[in-house]
């Protein structure tokens, strides 16, 4: 009698969390608002306002904030969504 | 200007959706915002049709930045995956708000003709053309004489886009470094420099308006 093994139906997306995550970076950039950052941060993201803020003062203060974490093809969309809005975006696997 | 405050009139019919958002602009500055937004959208459709000549313009570099700092492999390839999308996106919302500004009531498009012949003519990737067409120049406008602008939902996020879009071209173009001050001189870069916080002030109100 063979013995088969079936393999379970495994979401490749949800191996990948189990490597070293990529991250959204948003640059600080001399152009956009303060304003419109927290606002994209909050409308985009779906963060409440305080946490929107928040990263938006990272940005302002620190020239950079990570805003999303997760598998590469996520951020790549993130950044591609960034980018429709005109705010300076990048992605990286996390060196943390 | 009158700032952008939430809601407006009742909309005319036939208009897509609620409005929710509305501000009075003089005509002036309905005619300069046009003639900037078909300047986006004329340099959009040419760096759609040539992708190549458009990377050497330093403009597209703060449009579609590199999407990876330190592997300009995996950056091209992004690029070559999304900046189609992107510059169609980036076009349709300046069309949109060049959409808004003709529908606009009570105003009839005055110098559109003129203006519209004279960017032909000129640098199309070249926003300081704004400058040949300063306001002084438009003697029959009447300064005093207000539009009504009144924004949907998705004509702000347009309009929001777009400004920012404008504001990043203008950026390159006031050669305007990491620290924000501006380093193009003389008569041009106060114009520009003008119309680009100007912007900044439109773009602020429409965030908070829609903010509440």
């Amino acid at each position: 009698m063979a013995l088969t093994v079936e393999l379970p139906d495994l979401d490749l997306r949800d191996s990948v969390s189990l490597e070293r995550p990529w991250i959204t970076l948003v640059w600080d950039d001399p152009v956009n608002l303060m304003s419109y950052v927290s606002y994209v941060f909050r409308s985009y993201f779906g963060v409440p306002a305080a946490e929107a803020e928040r990263l938006m003062l990272q940005v302002h203060n620190n020239g950079r904030a990570v805003v999303a974490t997760g598998n590469r093809e996520a951020m790549e969309r993130h950044v591609q969504a960034m980018h429709g809005f005109g705010l300076w975006a990048t992605l990286a696997k996390d060196d943390a | 200007m009158m700032p952008f405050q939430p809601g407006g009139d009742a909309p005319e019919s036939g208009e897509p959706g609620p409005i929710v958002v509305s501000a009075r602009f003089e005509a002036i500055e309905i005619d300069l915002l046009r003639l900037a937004a078909t300047q986006l959208v004329d340099m959009l459709d040419a760096a759609t049709t040539d992708p190549q000549s458009a990377l050497t313009d330093p403009a597209f570099q703060r449009l579609l930045p590199d999407a990876y700092r330190d592997d300009p492999e995996a950056a091209a390839e992004f690029r070559r995956f999304t900046s189609d999308d992107l510059l169609a996106a980036k076009a349709r919302n300046a069309r949109s708000v060049l959409d808004t500004l003709n529908e606009a009531p009570g105003f009839d498009s005055p110098g559109f003709d003129s203006a519209g012949e004279e960017l032909t003519d000129l640098d199309r990737t070249d926003l300081d053309l704004v400058h040949e067409t300063e306001p002084e120049a438009s003697v029959e406008l009447d300064a005093t004489e207000t539009v009504a602008i009144t924004l949907d939902a998705a004509a702000v996020q347009a309009w929001l886009r777009t400004l920012t879009d404008l504001r990043l071209t203008l950026a390159e173009r006031l050669l305007i470094g990491p620290d924000g001050e501006i380093r193009l001189e003389g008569e041009e870069a106060s114009f520009l420099g003008g119309l680009y916080d100007w912007l900044g002030m439109v773009q602020e109100s429409l965030v908070y308006a829609i903010d509440v």
